[in-house]
């Protein structure tokens, strides 16, 4: 199926935001923006909603965290009974800081993890095509979608104009495998 | 030094043309000003006069315990107005400029400490009911308290208490000072900024000494046997924990009374719970640090101090004490939206302020109540009369300028902060 999308160029994160907000406002729909740095607040002017990579990490540190204890008891108490300072076997202060550290790795690194699964990150996937020269240095890009043909261009230009459009271009399936994969989803 | 600031700066009038979220606000909420109400200030006033008299009664009656819970309100009086000026150091020092709408209600706080510093000089006329080593006889009889008298004999305690506190008073000024002329004046705020940017430097590196050694001169010396390396940072990480809860509380009051509507939103909110969130989950961590080292080790002169916080009734203060400055702010805080929700952190700010309160009691009740903690009239309302009076004063502070920062250099920053 062709598609048809409309890519605007901005300058200034303050510019994309607001555009981003004003084009959510007006009901077009918005594929997706594209900055060199996290903006904060992009998500909410998106609409996008919460994600749910702290549940992942809730549950991965809990998990980390109840396997190791439970692997400590179990070695120090059951399978290698070891008398240590006269302390009963199975004391748990001892095994408060190992539990803490395991949490903490589980919960963190598992959570880089999960977020490239999600974005489907992964080795030997090809480069994604740039978007726009410029998007990974000091330009943002938010890409709408031209959903309908009563889509009108040059009333989305003279929006963006308001936030100091610097660039807008039409594209029609040229747009990248990376975007194409976000779109059928 | 400055460069970063300058960068900022520049960043800051490079943007002008942009307008910030806060444009949109009406300019009419940056001058309102708070004011208290004559009956909110007859009340403190009574009860401090309550309070008061329950105290000099007390030391009649029951100096055994008039004294030690005059320094349990002391210090927890001291160590919100040090932990205000504690943060507004960290605000200069990290050039953040994400609190700059709200740093008036700190720096209230951290107007107040000669308040606390007074009442701390009052408590040291308590020097021979509270420390052991204080009574030549008791030296005489311990071979480890004679090797300590180099550093516990009475005047050297007393200059050092003196030294402490004139340090704090003299930063704390330097730190507050002429924040509130920049507004009169609407004079160069940056350059102010930079003035109190490097006393705020010089401020942290004494603070840190300083409360170092005066939380082991007040608190760790009431059982003078015991020694922990890490007593300072555990104290530390209370009291700004506590201080940051009571920042977070005078800020949504400020809010619901008035003087911020339209300039608080949930991000300050969110900034803020982050915070209590992290220095919560720190004070357990010293605090396990502290308790894993000392269980470990199993030294007598070490041990005493938990085996008298493991017994009995004292057990239970052990749990609240966990109870209040970890598990609840932090199960409580851990999803986002509670720290964004008014309601919700203002409650967790009142745990946190009991909890704080309670783990004075915890460190400094139990030489003198062994076998059972006993909380009535004799702790109560000496407490309840010196928080009235820090009430009024503060809230008189509060009154006395604009509550948004007109000038500051960040406060364009601040208004529409997003995180």
């Amino acid at each position: 199926m062709s598609a048809r999308y409309l890519i605007g160029v901005f300058g200034d994160e303050h510019d994309l935001l607001e555009a981003t907000r004003e084009a959510r406002g007006q009901g077009y729909k918005i594929v997706d923006a594209y900055t060199p740095f996290a903006v904060h607040g992009l998500d909410e002017a998106m609409g996008l909603r919460p994600s749910k990579l702290p549940w992942v990490c809730f549950g991965l540190g809990l998990a980390g965290a109840v396997a190791k204890l439970w692997y400590q008891i179990w070695t120090s108490a059951t399978s290698w009974p070891v008398n240590v300072g006269g302390k009963p076997l199975s004391s748990v202060p001892a095994f408060v800081p190992v539990t803490f550290e395991i949490m903490v790795l589980f919960a963190g690194v598992g959570t880089v993890l999960a977020f490239f699964i999600v974005s489907r990150l992964r080795p030997r996937k090809k480069k994604p095509d740039v978007l726009y020269e410029g998007v990974t240095n000091d330009r943002f890009v938010l890409v709408l979608e031209e959903t309908d043909a009563a889509f009108d261009v040059e009333r989305v230009r003279a929006m963006f104009q308001q936030h100091h459009l610097i660039h807008l271009e039409e594209r029609v399936d040229s747009i990248p495998r990376s975007l194409d994969e976000e779109v059928q989803r | 030094m400055f460069e970063r600031c300058n960068d900022k700066q520049r960043h800051l009038v490079k943007h002008q043309h942009h307008k910030p979220r806060h444009a949109n606000v009406d300019s009419r909420f940056f001058g309102r000003k708070f004011t208290t109400s004559p009956s909110l200030e007859r009340g403190l006033k009574a009860s401090t006069i309550v309070g008061a008299a329950v105290f000099v009664i007390g030391l009649f009656i029951a100096p055994e315990r008039a004294w030690p819970n005059a320094l349990l309100a002391a210090l927890y009086l001291l160590s919100i107005s040090l932990a205000a000026t504690a943060f507004l150091a960290l605000l200069y020092v990290t050039n953040a400029g994400w609190a700059s709408a709200i740093k008036r209600v700190p720096e209230a706080l951290a107007s107040t400490l000669p308040f606390g510093a007074f009442l701390m000089l009052l408590v040291l006329i308590g020097t021979p009911h509270l420390y052991e080593w204080s009574h030549s006889d008791v030296v005489a009889q311990d071979a480890l308290l004679q090797r300590k008298t180099f550093w516990l004999n009475v005047p050297f305690f007393v200059l050092r208490s003196v030294i402490y506190l004139g340090l704090w008073v003299f930063f704390a000024r330097k730190i507050v000072g002429n924040s509130q002329l920049v507004d009169r004046d609407g004079g160069d705020a940056l350059r102010e900024w930079k003035r109190k940017k490097t006393a705020s430097a010089i401020f942290l590196v004494v603070f840190a000494l300083t409360f170092t050694l005066a939380s082991m001169d007040w608190i760790m010396s009431l059982q003078p046997h015991w020694y922990s390396t890490i007593f300072g940072i555990y104290n530390f990480a209370g009291m700004f924990l506590n201080g940051l809860a009571v920042i977070t509380v005078l800020v949504i009051l400020m809010k619901r009374w008035g003087p911020f509507e339209h300039i608080l939103h949930g991000e300050h909110l969110h900034s803020l719970g982050k915070l209590i969130f992290a220095f919560s989950t720190f004070w357990m961590y010293i605090w396990f640090s502290q308790y894993l080292l000392i269980w470990y080790a199993n030294i007598p002169e070490e041990v005493t101090y938990f085996v008298y916080r493991e017994e009995g009734s004292w057990l239970v203060f052990t749990v609240v004490n966990v109870l209040f400055n970890w598990v609840i702010p932090f199960v409580a805080l851990l999803p986002a939206w509670t720290k964004r929700h008014e309601g919700f952190l203002l409650r967790v700010c009142i745990i946190v302020m009991i909890g704080h309160w309670i783990d004075l009691f915890w460190m400094i009740m139990p030489p003198f109540m062994p076998n059972v903690p006993s909380v009535g009239i004799w702790e109560l309302f000496p407490m309840l009369g010196v928080a009235s009076a820090f009430i009024a004063l503060t809230f008189r502070a509060l009154a006395r300028q604009n509550l948004v920062p007109l000038h500051d250099p960040f406060l364009s920053e601040s208004l529409p902060l997003q995180t």
